[in-house]
């Protein structure tokens, strides 16, 4: 596993999927939808499938003295590293603008503010994204069109509802830094649950769906 | 003496719409090299994809060194290479850079087998794959198979695209595996690459075998059409109806 995870992360992964770690400090720009920085993030590592599927990856890899389960297991961990890579990037911006940069032009924002609660949003955004791109790819290994595209709507189905959310009566004060804060960490922690859970059930689902697959060269 | 049997392939079924394989069984026997023959579409790809555990049969079973894929597949895929023709693999990346991934997976990686196989190719390491003419992509395909000390080779159409004396540098490689006890299973259309090298033939026609024996007794065997593979595949494929 070790061999084949070293494999994703310097052979196989697209630059671009970590160019795109870039987009995770949009939470910086002021009065912009800042959750579209996870989607850019999760089409950061869409161009990883992409190019691998055009170098026949899965063919290369599972040639190789590994494990099938394994080939898919080490795609998801490299897709959960790149998404953990992002969310820490969020965090750090998060926490600045929780902060030392809460005021200011950051003061008054009719879209979503870097908190926890925006936290929580990524999260979602990335099981999402484990669930209908992945698991939406390995069902045969080999189409990503279809799969991106719904996840791209899924995903800005959440982004607007998310940027929006705040101006329901009521919860007004999740847009703020500490506004409502045990109902901010608590969907911060229930995303974090939901994007393990969704990782690991959708790779073992995967798991046991490439097992199944027939493969053509 | 008898020989060990490198892998074993017992009563394999597998349909898709429009073409079935039915009960193809053969076995091949340590340091043997055998040719499976056949027209376009009549299930050599799909029984080597079956052999290597990429298509899943409806029935049957393939063991390859006595045992069956569930068993020991990292073990298995330790023990074989597979080279393809028309198989692009990572197309913008170095030689260098594949074989450098290649070799981390296989413990008992020959570098200096490789650095002679890629010399004798004349393949350069900071060529990129997609660079390479479609003969030199087999022979670098055949570079990965052969470096990782594989003891069966399993290739699909190897010698396609590739010149007369490549050709001839690759039947000379593969006696040469042979002698050292490397058994080879390649599916060909170049019938006089397996006149060559070829212990046993193992013909397929609309997925089921005809004959797999050895070189000697399938020309016996089929003598009324023809003296050479050539004309007994052409004449075999003229009147299907033929009864063995």
């Amino acid at each position: 596993m070790k061999l084949l995870l070293k494999k994703e992360l310097c052979f196989t992964a697209a630059p671009l999927s970590y160019f795109f770690l870039a987009f995770s400090v949009m939470g910086f720009i002021p009065n912009y939808p800042i959750l579209v920085g996870a989607f850019f993030t999760c089409l950061g590592i869409f161009k990883t499938f992409q190019a691998a599927r055009e170098g026949n990856d899965v063919l290369y890899t599972v040639l190789l003295p590994v494990k099938k389960r394994d080939v898919v297991r080490a795609r998801y961990l490299f897709v959960a590293l790149v998404q953990m890579a992002a969310f820490v990037l969020c965090a750090v911006v998060a926490a600045l603008r929780m902060t030392v940069m809460s005021g200011g032009i950051y003061a008054v924002n009719t879209l979503m503010n870097a908190n926890l609660f925006y936290l929580g949003w990524v999260l979602l955004i990335f099981a999402d994204f484990q669930v209908v791109f992945c698991g939406g790819f390995w069902k045969d290994a080999y189409r990503v069109g279809v799969p991106f595209l719904l996840f791209g709507i899924t995903a800005f189905v959440m982004i607007g509802l998310a940027e929006t959310m705040h101006h329901l009566p009521g919860l007004a004060a999740l847009n703020t830094p500490w506004g409502m804060p045990g109902v901010q960490i608590g969907f911060l922690a229930g995303s974090a649950a939901v994007y393990g859970l969704s990782t690991v059930l959708s790779c073992r689902r995967a798991e046991a769906h490439f097992e199944t697959i027939d493969l053509n060269l | 003496m008898k020989m060990e049997k490198i892998l074993e392939i017992r009563e394999l079924c597998k349909s898709y719409p429009g073409f079935e394989l039915k009960d193809v069984s053969f076995c091949l026997e340590e340091g043997s090299i055998m040719g499976f023959v056949g027209r376009n579409g009549a299930g050599k790809s799909t029984t080597l994809r079956a052999i290597l555990n990429f298509v899943h049969p409806d029935s049957g079973e393939v063991r390859l060194f006595g045992k069956l894929f569930s068993q020991a597949e990292d073990e298995i895929r330790q023990k074989i290479g597979f080279a393809s023709s028309g198989v692009d693999y990572y197309p913008r990346k170095t030689l260098k850079q594949i074989l450098e991934n290649t070799r981390s997976f296989y413990p008992n990686w020959d570098a200096a087998r490789c650095r002679e196989l890629m010399e004798r190719f004349g393949l350069a390491e900071t060529k990129r794959f997609m660079d390479l003419s479609e003969g030199m992509k087999v022979k670098f395909h055949l570079v990965l198979a052969l470096s990782h000390g594989a003891r069966l080779l399993i290739l699909d159409e190897p010698t396609s695209g590739l010149d007369p004396v490549s050709r001839e540098e690759l039947v000379v490689i593969f006696r040469q595996l042979a002698g050292q006890g490397v058994s080879i299973l390649f599916s060909t259309h170049i019938t006089s690459d397996l006149e060559k090298c070829a212990d046993r033939v193992t013909y397929i026609q609309k997925g089921q075998i005809l004959a797999s024996e050895k070189r000697e007794d399938f020309l016996r065997h089929f003598a009324a059409q023809g003296s050479t593979l050539e004309e007994i595949m052409v004449n075999l494929e003229v009147n299907r109806e033929v009864q063995i």
